[in-house]
């Protein structure tokens, strides 16, 4: 970075008058006995994008607050932003290079696909049981354990498809056994704080798993071989726009995917498809989406809710292991894999608002492509992929800060 | 009656501790003190956050973090500012009350020390020069460690549940990311050294023990303990107590009630969170180094094991708890062979623990331990509550 006092000064003058924004505005909205609900993050995002400027007009008119007045500013907070980073780090491969650019785009769409199935599991659990589950990376983890295995060690004959639905199978059941054993008094009232407890009861699953698979399979990393291998080609042959390798494939000579991630991809598509199919064309889908809406009505007519809660715990694990099971393939797996993941998924849920499947999956795709700009785009190589955890973290503290129902939940 | 065992037993206890380093003398001395001192460690870790937990009912992952900053804290005092009588005149100083104090280039901006020991060399004899004094150190922890509780009290006030207990596990998450990628300033994965509790050794009572000796970390580390469990047992048992539990039931109705929420619920974070620091600067001494791992989850799941296994609502019962699985980890650590297999213990015995902290979530609520003294405590309660009410009836 050539000028990074420039970078903190910007840096500051944003978080300054941001700060300044969201307590002024919602003063002046509240002194006018206007509708104060979104007027702090307004605020917030005038302040940050114009400074006084925006700032100074809008405490004088107090307009009435429109999705566009929610949404424009921060487009204009996000454009500040880069032209702060740009003048600052002219030289950023990310300015110069817009081959490296679109691949990264692409690459945080493919990786922001399967995040966002990982955390619609989470999402699922918690629309329709009401709690966080704090062991949805260790579901994750044996998802990948079990394709692993299955592929490598027990049955190298099935295929790779046969070792995914092995996985699904193996943490649905999990699931849904561990939600019969451990969440039944939530719902016969026995437990004083039943937050709190599943809280813990779900850590301590966590704990529990990850010992386990350590225990039972080693603490050293395993590696799947990838699900496909593409054969070398070229199409057209001479100015190729697809170029494809064993494990890589490169569009218009400059965007280039790895296959094993390509694959995961377009799986984690297929499943997705196939489970909002099955959500919205099925009696069952039905229901479980109607015991999230309203647990008592579904109840009335005719649902049993704790058999719903078993599917939703079981199916909200099981995607979890599914994302495992087709990653398992691009990364080399161990017991503890699942933490960062699992905080990804937090980030994902609370970003899109806890509870909604829609949020959820599109938490992921901006998740997927933030990381993306934060491991391409931070100098300094080593601390970007230190700090890769630290960015969804940012966008977290963020969104808690700022509007704690996500960017599609309900008021919390 | 109510049964006072258990308090009679706590007191004998607590002697006991306190004379244990006198009298034993097997030959496994220094492991077995090696052993207390952790175990006090996490008795403190487990029983400040049953206070945050269990009493003020904010389910934080964020523990360990405040303990860490605490070691940090202290770590960096420890190694980058030194004391000396006469000025150095090329590195960042200034003086105070006669005596210099020097802030020397962190290890990797530079040759760290490199114009102190240029400075020393021109010196005359007698000059000194001597590290940040150990209890300011531990203080500065402290006061790291209770800023980052008020920071983080204030900054959790609207989260609920969930929200909370996500926002800790990252926020501990970026921690540790900070302290292992800021290479120039923590040493990253390699750990900062830390110089011993009492680097010149100490004696007492006429036994001179040198800067490696267990029994003085030992009373050390159990005069924290039980400063913190008495400090602990008070705020629990005044009204502040009162005022947390409010928070923990209905804070709604509390705030309705004229509980000032915010307040008491930044106080809990300060106070639990300075205590974490406090522990953590003096383990690190204790240790002589520091690394980011003492962040991992598996830490904190450990921390939160011992709470619960031992009772979420007693302070008491959770540091029992605490020192009892302390020494359980260490003792279940031989590895054995059943049925030809070789059991890995260092790894089934965490399975084990993970099983027992979801058993007794689910079927002893109260904790094994707490349970245990409550059983003591009011067995025969019941019915002599009974044989009372009856000999009233009979008197009538």
């Amino acid at each position: 970075m050539d000028h990074p006092g420039f970078f903190s000064l910007a840096i500051l003058w944003m978080v300054l008058w941001g700060a300044i924004g969201g307590a002024v505005i919602h003063r002046a909205y509240l002194a006018r006995d206007l509708d104060v609900t979104a007027a702090r993050t307004v605020g917030v995002a005038v302040g940050a994008a114009t400074g006084p400027f925006g700032l100074v007009p809008l405490y004088l008119r107090t307009p009435t607050l429109t999705r566009a007045w929610q949404a424009l500013p921060w487009i204009g907070v996000v454009t500040v932003f880069l032209f702060a980073f740009r003048a600052s780090d002219p030289d950023n491969v990310c300015f110069t290079s817009g081959t490296f650019v679109t691949s990264q785009l692409v690459n945080g769409l493919i990786m922001g696909t399967i995040y966002g199935l990982m955390a619609l599991g989470l999402a699922l659990i918690f629309s329709i049981i009401g709690i966080v589950s704090f062991s949805h990376g260790e579901f994750y983890m044996i998802g990948g354990m079990v394709v692993y295995y299955m592929t490598e060690v027990w049955a190298p004959g099935l295929g790779p498809i046969a070792a995914v639905i092995a996985a699904c199978a193996v943490t649905f059941g999990i699931g849904a056994a561990f939600e019969r054993a451990f969440f039944t008094p939530i719902y016969a009232g026995k437990v004083e704080r039943p937050n709190e407890y599943a809280i813990l009861v779900t850590f301590g699953l966590a704990f529990f798993l990850q010992y386990l698979v350590q225990g039972l399979s080693g603490a050293n990393p395993v590696k799947a071989s990838p699900f496909f291998e593409l054969p070398r080609s070229e199409w057209p042959a001479g100015a190729p726009i697809i170029e494809t390798t064993r494990s890589n494939i490169k569009l218009f000579d400059m965007i280039s995917i790895s296959t094993p991630r390509l694959t995961a991809a377009i799986l984690s598509v297929v499943m997705l498809l196939a489970l909002i199919w099955f959500l919205y064309n099925t009696w069952t889908g039905r229901a479980l989406r109607a015991t999230a809406q309203d647990r008592q009505a579904a109840a009335v007519a005719g649902i049993n809710p704790g058999r719903m809660n078993m599917l939703a715990f079981g199916l909200g694990c099981m995607l979890a292991g599914l994302a495992g099971a087709v990653l398992v393939q691009a990364f080399s797996w161990l017991p503890q894999t699942g933490a960062i993941p699992a905080l990804r998924a937090f980030v994902i849920i609370v970003l899109g608002g806890l509870g909604s499947l829609p949020g959820a999956f599109i938490g992921g795709l901006i998740l997927g492509l933030v990381e993306a700009a934060g491991a391409g785009c931070v100098p300094d190589p080593t601390r970007a992929a230190a700090y890769l955890p630290a960015y969804g973290m940012i966008i977290l503290t963020l969104v808690l800060l700022l509007r704690p129902q996500g960017l599609f939940g309900r008021k919390v | 009656m109510i049964s006072h065992a258990p308090k009679i037993a706590g007191s004998v206890a607590a002697a006991l501790l306190v004379l244990f380093p006198l009298v034993y003398s097997a030959g496994n001395y220094d492991f077995v003190m090696h052993l207390w001192i952790t175990a006090f460690y996490y008795a403190i870790l487990a029983s400040s956050w049953a206070l945050l937990a269990g009493y003020g009912g904010q389910f934080s992952f964020a523990h360990l973090a405040f303990m860490a900053l605490g070691a940090y804290g202290a770590g960096i005092l420890d190694n980058y500012v030194f004391l000396t009588s006469l000025p150095t005149g090329t590195c960042t100083e200034f003086g105070l009350l006669g005596t210099n104090i020097v802030f020397l280039p962190p290890a990797g901006t530079g040759d760290a020390g490199a114009c102190l020991t240029a400075a020393r060399a021109t010196w005359p004899e007698g000059a000194t020069v001597s590290r940040f004094p150990l209890l300011l150190q531990i203080a500065f922890g402290a006061i790291v460690g209770g800023g980052a509780g008020w920071l983080i009290g204030t900054l959790v006030l609207r989260l609920r549940a969930a929200y909370l207990a996500l926002f800790t596990v990252g926020l501990s998450e970026i921690l540790r990311a900070v302290l292992s990628a800021e290479i120039w300033l923590t040493r990253g994965q390699a750990g900062m050294p830390m110089s011993p509790l009492f680097p010149e050794g100490i004696t007492i009572l006429g036994t001179t023990y040198g800067p490696a000796a267990k029994l003085p970390a030992y009373y050390v580390m159990l005069a924290l303990f039980f400063a913190t469990l008495s400090l602990l047992l008070w705020v629990a048992r005044s009204r502040i107590g009162l005022f947390l539990r409010s928070l923990r039931e209905d804070e709604d109705a509390a705030e309705a009630l004229g509980v000032d929420t915010v307040k008491w619920k930044r106080a809990v974070f300060v106070l639990t969170a300075a205590i974490a620091a406090t522990a953590g600067a003096v383990q690190g001494h204790y240790v002589g180094l520091i690394t980011p791992n003492t962040l991992v989850l598996l830490q904190m799941s450990l921390v939160i094991a011992m709470a619960v296994i031992g009772g979420l609502e007693n302070l008491v019962a959770a540091a029992i708890g605490a020192i009892l699985i302390s020494f359980a980890l260490e003792f279940l650590r031989t590895d054995f062979t059943i049925l030809g297999l070789e059991v890995d213990m260092t790894t089934w015995r965490l399975v084990f623990f993970g099983l027992l902290l979801m058993l007794t979530l689910r079927f002893l609520r109260n904790g094994v331990i707490q349970g245990a003294l409550m059983w003591i405590e009011r067995r025969g309660v019941g019915a002599e509550t009974v044989a009372k009410r009856r000999a009233a009836e009979e008197a009538k």
